[in-house]
């Protein structure tokens, strides 16, 4: 076992990260707790029969058209691939992964509980708005188990290269960050301008928190896991991982935060039964033959009293013309699509960067993670695949589909063959699961970066760690103002938190705000 | 009233639909896919998209078009670490078979040429100056020459001149040991001097109509 790190040393790299000041400054703040998140009301006002064109078939795409067809608008969507939903796509026995240079169809067992989330996958509770069409269009969910304490953290510089368990990590740092912070109180470092009423009620928390012992020490926990007994003997601890072991590896900083909820994460998310798509099916079959299929757009041009948009389907360039046009083409595909945007939306549309996302998934023979106690949750490894998922549906079930990579932001899948893909994830899960590469059948892979009319996944704004500029901020407002009132550009790329469906929705909800505004002040 | 029509009207179609699985069925997974793909990144009519970082395809000649699919198909193109561009079209063209690659240029053939919007301004006085050495190979008025192995050069993005100009410099194109062509372009690009010299040069080229 090795030493512990000094108390210095951890304060120095308190320090680093803004000192304590910050931490007390923080519960000022308290009073900005948000409210309750709700839904958007739309209540558009009832139509007339105005045309619509709406390019693409995203999420927000989709909700536009189901919020105009409502109101009486008459909507035509143009989908330049074969099916419905952009990056909300879920593989399943006879999908086609329409990868350029990567042809891939599922061969998975047909089984309802055999799918994989291949885009969006999790729907977080404050996500009022995915939540409220779900509810309307009558799509089942179930929860989503987005952590477990018992499954895996593995890296090749901690612990010889063995795996620990997420709880044996997580009980172990907290044990370590409360110890270290406790014998800090009292010393007029850290509680300075703490009440002693204050100092008390933090050092017990910590106590209990990071599970000291009588002297304030942290010596283990069972929280990590017993050693041996627990249930019909006394539980005994299991050996304490030292803190410089743990910090050996860069995980923690996903080990860590998973269970954070606020920006979208939490312990606790929730999935339609059978796959995201069913909220796209849902929406896309009460919109019938509205929307086209196989249909490019080929050219976007804003008029006066309307836009035109030129479409090929069959073979044949077909006009579109409408009212109003509702655009969720991703920003970096439109660019390359001939139209009269001003030049200040073009250059924001070309800011854009796109996003690099990449995942995999195989057909398990067995649900050999249920042998581990592991029934949901996600592992971490070291490596480009980064994630393990284990499917929390059809507990005891005989096989379950396997999420074998997620990883963003850098190049990785994007530029690797299938075959270096797969054993890129096979190498890195049979670190964890001895058996992991025999249980694999029939593995998929998805690079987002190369989907065909796609070729990206979240879109990517800021080019700084430290947020958005004052340019990115007025090139983000150019582009979600409708072009001469009659262009809107939607989806998450016209939002400031992209990748999610709330978002994308919200983007939706945004632009028809600004319609309907301008139809009910329009001239009888 | 009628608002109230038209979402009965929608519910009962949904009442009538099918379900999600079996409607990705439904819309039509064509059962053996081509490899035209070029207008998702290249752009509509393979006019070009700067987003992408993707050049104007439409009026490239056949010829031309064909060896650079080859090239990036053997990774004489492509494969540089620091050409990323080059190295997200490798893959596409890894897996093109020879009918394929006869197909996307016949295809792209078709494609009506329209010469590209000029994005860059430089010195197109000085530029044409510097251009009289790339109008040995390339035509006097960058129309390309088969004999010669040099593609067109008007009617190209400007910016993707600008780019490729800088790669053959730097030997992030043209340094593959195949690449005969893209030998010599490393060797004549070190006649422009600098940055400016090349804004200069793709300046002067967009005076040229193909």
């Amino acid at each position: 076992m090795t030493t512990p790190v000094t108390r210095r040393e951890f304060l120095n790299l308190l320090g680093a990260y803004g000192g304590t000041s910050a931490v007390l400054q923080a519960g000022a703040a308290l009073g900005f707790m948000p409210n309750t998140s709700q839904a958007a009301d739309i209540s558009l006002m009832a139509n007339n029969g105005k045309k619509v064109a709406i390019l693409g078939t995203g999420i927000s795409a989709l909700t536009t058209a189901w919020e105009l067809t409502k109101a009486g608008y008459d909507c035509t969507l143009l989908e330049a691939s074969h099916r419905p939903g952009g990056r909300m796509f879920t593989v399943r026995s006879g999908t086609v992964i329409d990868e350029i240079g990567n042809y891939q169809r599922c061969e998975w067992d047909n089984d309802p509980h055999l799918y994989f989330n291949a885009g969006a996958a999790r729907i977080p509770s404050i996500h009022s708005s995915v939540l409220k069409y779900c509810k309307e269009l009558e799509v089942e969910l179930q929860v989503f188990v987005n952590e477990s304490k018992t499954a895996w953290v593995q890296d090749d510089a901690m612990n010889g290269g063995k795996p620990i368990r997420n709880t044996d990590y997580s009980s172990s740092m907290n044990g370590f960050i409360s110890e270290m912070l406790t014998k800090s109180l009292g010393k007029g470092q850290l509680d300075s301008d703490l009440t002693e009423s204050e100092s008390e009620t933090l050092l017990g928390m910590l106590r209990s928190f990071g599970d000291l012992n009588e002297d304030m020490l942290y010596k283990g926990s069972v929280r990590a896991g017993y050693g041996s007994g627990g249930f019909l003997d006394h539980g005994t601890k299991r050996d304490v991982v030292a803190l410089r072991d743990l910090l050996k590896t860069r995980l923690a900083g996903s080990v860590m935060v998973t269970t954070q909820e606020g920006t979208g994460s939490g312990p606790l998310l929730m999935q339609p039964v059978g796959g995201m798509d069913r909220i796209i099916y849902a929406f896309a079959n009460r919109l019938g033959d509205r929307i086209k299929f196989r249909a490019p757009v080929t050219e976007v041009m804003v008029k006066d009293d309307g836009v035109e948009v030129a479409y090929e389907q069959d073979g044949e360039t077909q006009l579109l013309k409408a009212d109003y046009c509702f655009n969720c083409i991703p920003s970096h595909l439109m660019s390359g699509i001939p139209n009269n945007f001003p030049d200040e939306y073009t250059e924001a549309m070309n800011y854009i960067r796109r996003g690099r996302a990449y995942k995999a998934a195989f057909q398990a023979k067995e649900r050999f993670w249920e042998k581990e106690n592991i029934y949901g949750g996600i592992t971490w490894v070291n490596a480009p695949s980064a994630q393990i998922w284990y499917p929390p549906h059809n507990i005891h079930g005989k096989k379950g589909i396997v999420l074998s990579a997620y990883n963003f932001g850098g190049a990785n899948y994007t530029e690797m063959s299938q075959e270096d893909r797969i054993e890129d994830f096979l190498s890195a899960g049979e670190k964890v699961h001895p058996n992991y590469r025999e249980m694999c059948e029939k593995p998929i892979t998805i690079a987002w970066h190369r989907m065909n009319h796609m070729l990206g996944c979240a879109p990517r704004w800021a080019r700084s760690r430290g947020g958005w500029s004052e340019k990115e901020e007025h090139m983000y407002e150019t582009l979600r103002a409708p072009v001469n009132g009659r262009h809107y550009m939607i989806g998450d790329q016209a939002t400031q938190h992209s990748a999610w469906m709330e978002s994308a929705i919200q983007s939706a909800h945004y632009a028809l705000a600004d319609l309907d505004q301008r139809v009910r002040t329009e001239p009888a | 009233m009628k608002k109230l029509i038209t979402v009965t009207a929608l519910m009962l179609s949904a009442l009538c639909s099918i379900s999600a699985s079996a409607a990705e069925g439904d819309v039509g997974v064509a059962a053996t896919m081509d490899d035209r793909y070029c207008t998702t990144c290249h752009g509509a009519d393979g006019v070009g998209n700067l987003a992408i970082e993707a050049p104007r395809l439409a009026g490239m000649e056949g010829w031309y078009l064909k060896r650079q699919l080859e090239n990036f198909r053997a990774g004489i193109r492509g494969t540089h670490a620091e050409d990323i561009p080059g190295l997200e079209m490798q893959p596409m063209a890894e897996k093109l078979s020879n009918e394929s690659i006869t197909d996307l240029v016949d295809w792209i053939g078709g494609w009506e040429y329209v010469p590209a919007a000029v994005t860059v301004e430089g010195n197109d006085r000085q530029g044409r100056t510097a251009f009289q050495s790339c109008a040995a190979c390339h035509g006097a008025n960058a129309e390309g020459n088969e004999a010669l192995g040099a593609p067109a050069l008007a009617g190209q993005n400007d910016w993707y001149l600008i780019t490729q100009i800088e790669n053959f410099r730097s030997g992030v194109r043209g340094s593959h040991q195949d690449d005969t062509f893209g030998a010599q372009m490393v060797t004549m690009s070190k006649t422009l001097r600098d940055e400016q010299a090349i804004l200069n040069v793709v300046s002067y080229i967009n005076t040229l109509q193909k």
